[in-house]
């Protein structure tokens, strides 16, 4: 039997790093990897009418709105570019009623699980970081929105989890992950931060 | 930094963008009898303005669309962005 290596698996470590000391562990920024999401791409075919937001997946209907996420405490839909989004869930077996509502007459479905590498980054400097290698206008970047951008040269997306702390999800290619989390600890190492 | 607006996203770095050509070049119809030299001027020959210019670009690294930019050659000064199937006036 084989056993799955996380994208970060040679990287990430735990501890504490940057300019931490003397700062209350509470107010230092986060850092973690993410695992065993299902990711799945889903694009509407140009030629297809089919109304999508008839199309129920884990309770969450689609919605073609620039930037928008559609979640519920595991499932998050990012929307990735017109008709075309980013599933992304904690519930594995979800792939099974995804297939099977998105049929492929109308829709090209791919699994992208095991091709990204994804960091979550939580903490009051979140923005900070992402403004070092990212050219983004982050203070217009709300809670439930994402984004499609680079890190560094580096091509991601940004989902804003939350605001209250600020926390984000950064899906990177899996092949590209080690590089981005090294450029992403790099310029955290400033605020001080909790590798967890 | 140059900023470009997406129509589907909204202001976006140029970094984000690659340059995909002139938007005016209209494909020769189907099926219809054309010259070697309109051929040539449909694939190579392109006038190199300086000035108002309307030009493909492609989101590459947010939205993945194509889309069309009024840009001024001189200042890279942009005037108005398209989808890449509207019509401009």
């Amino acid at each position: 039997m084989s056993s799955l290596v996380s994208a970060l698996a040679y990287v990430h470590t735990t501890g504490q790093f940057g300019d931490y000391e003397g700062k209350n562990e509470n107010d230092l920024l986060k850092i973690s990897e993410n695992k065993n999401l299902l990711i799945v791409q889903v694009v509407q075919y140009k030629n297809s009418t089919l109304p999508f937001q008839s199309i129920d997946i884990d309770g969450l209907k689609l919605k073609n709105e620039p930037l928008s996420v559609v979640s519920n405490n595991d499932t998050r839909f990012l929307w990735n570019g017109p008709k075309n989004w980013l599933l992304v869930s904690n519930k594995k077996d979800l792939i099974k009623s995804i297939l099977d509502k998105f049929k492929d007459t109308d829709f090209a479905v791919t699994d992208l699980s095991h091709s990204r590498a994804i960091i979550e980054i939580e903490g009051q400097d979140v923005k900070e970081v992402l403004k070092k290698g990212c050219p983004f206008n982050f203070d217009s970047l709300e809670k439930n929105k994402s984004i499609n951008s680079t890190y560094n040269g580096i091509a991601l997306t940004i989902d804003m989890l939350d605001d209250n702390p600020n926390k984000v999800r950064l899906f990177a290619l899996r092949s590209f992950g080690e590089s981005l989390y090294h450029s992403i600890t790099d310029a955290s190492l400033e605020y001080g931060f909790n590798s967890v | 930094m140059l900023y470009i607006k997406c129509p589907h996203c909204g202001m976006r770095p140029q970094t984000e963008f690659s340059y995909g050509g002139d938007a005016s070049v209209k494909r020769p119809e189907l099926n219809k009898d054309i010259s070697d030299q309109e051929w040539d001027d449909f694939v190579y020959n392109r006038k190199s303005l300086r000035g108002k210019h309307l030009e493909l670009w492609q989101h590459i690294s947010g939205c993945r669309q194509w889309i069309k930019v009024e840009r001024d050659t001189s200042t890279h000064e942009i005037f108005r962005t398209f989808r890449a199937d509207e019509e401009v006036a």
